[in-house]
């Protein structure tokens, strides 16, 4: 299906970007018919996904480029995120789990995928030649 | 990273007066925490109101907090957004924070407590 419209966000790997990429897609988010705990769990996602590859494929480094396409289609909203870093082997994601009654199980860290999957109805992953795309999709419900 | 903070007799009372806490800020934030539980400080109130947006990284600095803390004291969270609420909810942390609609309601529940 072809996308109404694109849009596509560059950051440099630095932390302190990616709440500008947050912010864009929460501002694109509250251009369409969805309420605003959606629109925060779609900025969410986002920025769980560029923070993990700022962390994970690029160690923390800033000078490299993490590049976001926002896919608006009539059905759906798809973000695509790019980088040319380490890849990741979702395979080897750990689970998240823990006693909510034990203190020493609580997860400071790990969530990020758990959120990606939970709140995402598809999240894909893939790397070709170097490049390492992650795919997230949100179905969108029609308004009425 | 702003966060205002005041002792209503032994309990410390901390809100972030920022409308973000992610990754960029959750380093400091977590230190800061660190040092207010190191001076002795056990009872502590977050209060959360400022803030719209939190990822998984400013909950694990929460977390961390409250870890810290352990059987010695609580930490407690007051007046979360409907949307931030969602992500405790989503990360089934809603079951291990004690959470209250105001800072007065918060304050209350941690006097009464031995």
């Amino acid at each position: 299906m072809k996308a109404a419209n694109m849009i596509r966000l560059i950051i440099d790997s630095r932390l302190e970007n990616v709440s500008l990429v947050g912010s864009a897609v929460r501002g694109i988010a509250n251009t369409l018919y969805i309420d605003s705990t959606t629109s925060y769990q779609l900025e969410l996602c986002v920025v769980e996904a560029v923070t993990n590859e700022i962390k994970h494929a690029y160690h923390g480094q800033a000078g490299h480029s993490v590049e976001i396409d926002v896919l608006l289609y009539p059905d759906r909203l798809t973000f695509k995120i790019y980088n040319r870093g380490k890849s990741m082997n979702p395979a080897k994601v750990a689970p998240f789990s823990f006693d909510p009654s034990n203190i020493e199980t609580l997860p400071e860290g790990g969530m990020g995928v758990y959120i990606l999957q939970s709140l995402m109805d598809e999240v894909h992953y893939k790397s070709i030649n170097g490049q390492n795309i992650l795919t997230l999709v949100k179905y969108l419900k029609k308004p009425g | 990273m702003q966060l205002k903070h005041n002792n209503v007799e032994d309990v410390l009372i901390v809100r972030p007066l920022e409308k973000r806490i992610d990754a960029s800020t959750a380093t400091e934030f977590k230190q800061k925490m660190n040092e207010w539980i190191d001076s002795g400080n056990r009872r502590i109130v977050l209060n959360l109101s400022e803030v719209d947006f939190i990822d998984s990284s400013g909950l694990g600095a929460i977390i961390s907090g409250f870890k810290k803390i352990g059987n010695n004291g609580n930490l407690v969270i007051c007046v979360v957004k409907e949307s931030v609420m969602s992500l405790f909810r989503l990360t089934r942390m809603n079951r291990v924070f004690d959470i209250y609609a105001s800072e007065n309601e918060a304050l209350e529940a941690l006097s009464g407590k031995a």
